[in-house]
């Protein structure tokens, strides 16, 4: 689990995280999404112990980062953007380094290395030197550094960025895998497809600041947000089906043709319900009415208003 | 703490820099080069043995016994010579590599962006140092022990003592240790991109402790044990000044050079670990050298080690410099003026601890003595500790120093003033830091020297007009005029008490300065969104 708790960063004159509250349970993959410079980067430095918060605190399992680090490092996994390795040691050399930099008991060290190498398809590397591998493998090589130990927390700065599609792929299953044995995780990216469909939640970062935070349908119904509605019907009814709909204040940018139609709708589900029901009783022949899923590009969009500081 | 074999840090480099093909190439290149050593000592001592025969048939005399005995001895004044070629060899290379290794270390890491995963470990700073102090050098490490045998085999062939050669070989590694800890020292100090101004920094290191041998002709003869010469000058026969050896004195008592070595590097290593322990796993802009009270305590372990290694006796005897109490207690005070300024520099507070306490301070929630604070009540109390210490130095020593009560009173002004320019110094450079200036205490210390110079042309001006004038404006403008040899307690000359003043009124505009700078808001961010 993770606790933000008034966490706030300021450089000389001005304010990167600006008292931030955030708390993301166990087993939840928390997408943090925001425009570069929006303090993202700072966040999840402050939150691995990197940085230290100019006020406030970061608990990671209930352990404060600032005042027992290396306790709280023991079940943090970090990723950056970067993928820096030492290029003079072996791919199994390294990775026995950061198990025993993480305290990881003895014994166990060399399944978990050789699990950790399977994991990242690196099984055939296993005894090349570092320098002689590929970008795209360096990068698989700090993801397996970072999961080494079993975090039970893994912050990822943008951990796709230069990732090829396929190592894309394998990183969301890696991480999906991971949520199931129960980690946390805390990634942050200004891609927002990278973060589609494996996160439960989301916060939107700008200027320092978290504009929305929670599970994104929760977000969605917390920001009154207009949800996107989908029609198609039978017979010539658009007449009809136009009178019925644009008269209702709930509804907005209303775009009927032919057999189809779109419509934004504010309102709760039952209000919702209540629409289709009326719409059947007028003699609409509705054959279909859905909401149309939004994507967390369409929150982003929706939400922020792009401010870069 | 983990054992040094099981450091990570330390297996990491082990692995990396002793590879089976490389420790084969080092120790053939090693056992080479001394074959090498060996075989231009033997011809060098046969050169010598030829000369002597030569002379031998030629005068007789003298030069027979002399030519008989090296062709006894000729065996034997052949290993030591290899001996001591190779010990030389040794502490060069231990010293050399342990220190520039060490002083690229956490450098390198920044370069190569692996700091950061090393810092997100669970590794506590002790072990990080530890596997970095010992892991950074291994290969030259490695390369020493190799030549070891052979070192060992030609001293001992060559009439040198188990204890001789024991006690050079823990000097050498005193001294590389204390080194690496200096080079990893450096090395969390600078960013990446100061590398280059580290390996500078690193060499003139070097420099300075080698150079320390000087010093065992001093007031204060201890300080030679740095060097790793003193710790071979026995082995190597190397004589201090006309031909005399000197010993190391501690209260005035004499003691091994080696055990000076130890306690030298060892209570000024331990000043390192105490900085690097606090500072290796801290983010480059957060590090703070050392904690007030720490600075305080440096202060007065810095002051009570040049009392312990005063040794006037032997600098009167000797060196014929007349030294005496007043002698002692100026230059005791120049000594303090360079620790309160290091003490200085080591206490800066970063800008936004130095933000956070300026708006507790506001609140009444922070008082002037914070640890996160401005450093100036911290200097003050450093500059009475050092006063303090003078004073015990001074009375302790009186049998040996002409001691007079006036010499307390002038040191007292002269420490007084020395901490008012000090004060002002490192407050200037503390707003250095609070400006967007890049490398703040560089160019902090630039601006002040450039201030200095400027008071010396200023002072040349002034002395075209009279020595009087030129002696005012030095005053005012400088510390030096307090350290005039004419004056004498309590006639102390108004322009003294004028440049007090002055300074004073500096230090009150440079604090506003700070105010001001730390009163400006913060860039809030736009909520937005919302």
């Amino acid at each position: 689990m993770i606790e933000l708790i008034g966490l706030r960063k300021e450089y000389d004159d001005l304010v990167a995280v600006h008292d931030l509250t955030l708390t993301i349970p166990q087993g939840e993959i928390f997408g943090l999404i925001g425009p570069n410079g929006a303090g993202k980067t700072t966040t999840i430095r402050m939150a691995c112990g990197l940085l230290a918060p100019t006020i406030g605190k970061a608990l990671v399992n209930n352990i404060d980062v600032a005042h027992e680090p290396e306790k709280a490092q023991r079940s943090i996994g970090y990723l950056s953007d970067f993928f820096a390795v030492y290029e003079d040691l072996k791919v199994w050399e390294y990775l026995d380094y950061f198990a025993h930099a993480y305290k990881v008991a003895e014994s166990e060290i060399p399944g978990r290395v050789t699990e950790v190498i399977a994991q990242v398809s690196l099984e055939v590397k296993r005894d090349s030197m570092i320098r002689g591998l590929s970008r795209g493998m360096k990068q698989r090589l700090g993801i397996a550094r970072a999961i080494i130990h079993q975090p039970k927390v893994l912050l990822l700065d943008e951990p796709a960025s230069g990732l090829d599609p396929k190592a894309r792929l394998e990183l969301r299953n890696l991480l999906r895998s991971l949520r199931d044995q129960g980690s946390t995780i805390l990634i942050s990216s200004h891609i927002l497809t990278e973060l589609e469909g494996f996160c439960t939640s989301i916060g939107i970062m700008e200027k320092g600041q978290m504009v929305r935070s929670g599970r994104i349908d929760e977000v969605t119904a917390a920001a009154n947000l207009a949800r996107d509605i989908r029609l198609t019907w039978l017979g010539d009814n658009t007449d009809s089906l136009r009178a019925a709909l644009s008269g209702n204040p709930q509804i907005s940018a209303l775009q009927l043709n032919g057999l189809s139609g779109t419509f934004q709708f504010t309102g709760s589900d039952d209000d919702l319900a209540a629409l289709l029901a009326k719409l059947v009783s007028s003699g609409v022949r509705v054959k279909s009415f859905s909401e149309i899923k939004q994507t967390v590009e369409d929150l982003y969009m929706k939400l922020s208003k792009h401010e870069v500081m | 703490m983990l054992k040094l074999w099981r450091n990570p840090e330390f297996v990491r480099h082990l692995r990396a820099e002793l590879r089976p093909a490389r420790v084969i190439t080092v120790a053939f290149v090693v056992f080479f080069l001394c074959a090498l050593i060996g075989l231009a000592c033997w011809a060098a001592q046969q050169e010598v043995l030829d000369n002597a025969l030569h002379s031998a048939q030629q005068f007789d005399g003298k030069w027979t016994t002399y030519a008989e005995r090296l062709q006894r001895d000729n065996a034997r004044l052949t290993w030591l010579v290899l001996a001591k070629w190779l010990l030389g060899l040794q502490g060069g290379l231990l010293t050399f590599w342990s220190l520039f290794s060490c002083a690229q270390s956490v450098t390198g890491e920044r370069d190569r962006k692996t700091w950061d995963f090393q810092r997100t470990t669970s590794l506590t700073p002790a072990e990080l140092l530890l596997g970095k102090l010992l892991g950074e050098p291994v290969l030259g490490y490695f390369a020493a022990i190799c030549v070891l045998p052979v070192a060992l085999v030609a001293g001992f062939l060559g009439g040198l003592t188990v204890r001789s050669l024991a006690a050079a070989y823990l000097s050498i590694l005193a001294t590389a240790l204390f080194l690496g800890l200096g080079g990893l020292w450096i090395s969390t100090l600078l960013e990446t991109r100061s590398r280059g101004v580290g390996l500078i920094g690193a060499l003139v290191f070097y420099g300075f402790v080698l150079g320390t041998f000087g010093f065992a002709t001093s007031w204060f003869p201890g300080i030679a044990a740095f060097s790793p010469l003193t710790g071979l000058h026995s082995i190597f026969e190397m004589r201090f000044e006309n031909g005399r050896d000197v010993t190391a004195a501690l209260f005035g008592h004499e003691i091994p050079w080696l055990l000076m070595t130890l306690l030298l590097c060892g209570s000024f290593g331990a000043w390192f670990v105490l900085m690097l322990v606090r500072n290796l796993k801290r983010d480059y802009e957060d590090i703070r050298l050392l904690s007030r009270w720490q600075a305080v305590g440096c202060a007065a372990f810095l002051n009570f080690v040049f009392y312990a290694l005063l040794r006037p006796a032997h600098a009167v005897g000797d060196a014929g410099s007349d030294i005496n109490s007043r002698v002692l207690a100026t230059f005791m005070v120049c000594i303090n003026g360079l620790i309160l300024f290091a003490i200085g520099l080591a206490t800066l507070t970063p800008h936004e601890r130095l933000k956070i306490w300026w708006r507790q301070r506001a609140a009444g929630a922070a008082g002037l003595f914070s640890e996160d604070g401005l450093p100036w009540p911290w200097l003050a109390l450093s500059a009475l500790v050092a006063y303090g210490l003078m004073v015990w130095g001074l009375v302790a020593w009186r049998l040996s120093l002409d001691f007079h009560v006036r010499s307390l009173g002038m040191a007292a002004v002269q420490l007084l003033i020395v901490l008012v320019f000090i004060t002002r110094d490192v407050l200037f450079i503390q707003w250095c830091t609070l400006t967007r200036l890049r490398q703040p205490i560089v160019k902090g210390v630039l601006f002040l020297s450039l201030y200095y110079g400027a008071a010396g042309v200023f002072t040349a001006i002034a002395a075209t007009s009279s020595e009087n004038a030129a002696r005012i404006v030095m005053s005012l403008l400088t510390p030096i005029g307090v350290f005039d040899p004419s004056m004498e307690w309590p006639h102390v000359p108004a322009s003294i008490y004028g440049g007090l003043a002055v300074q004073i009124g500096l230090i009150a505009v440079v604090i506003v300065m700070i105010a001001n700078r730390l009163a400006r808001p913060a860039l809030t961010p736009i909520t937005s969104g919302d």
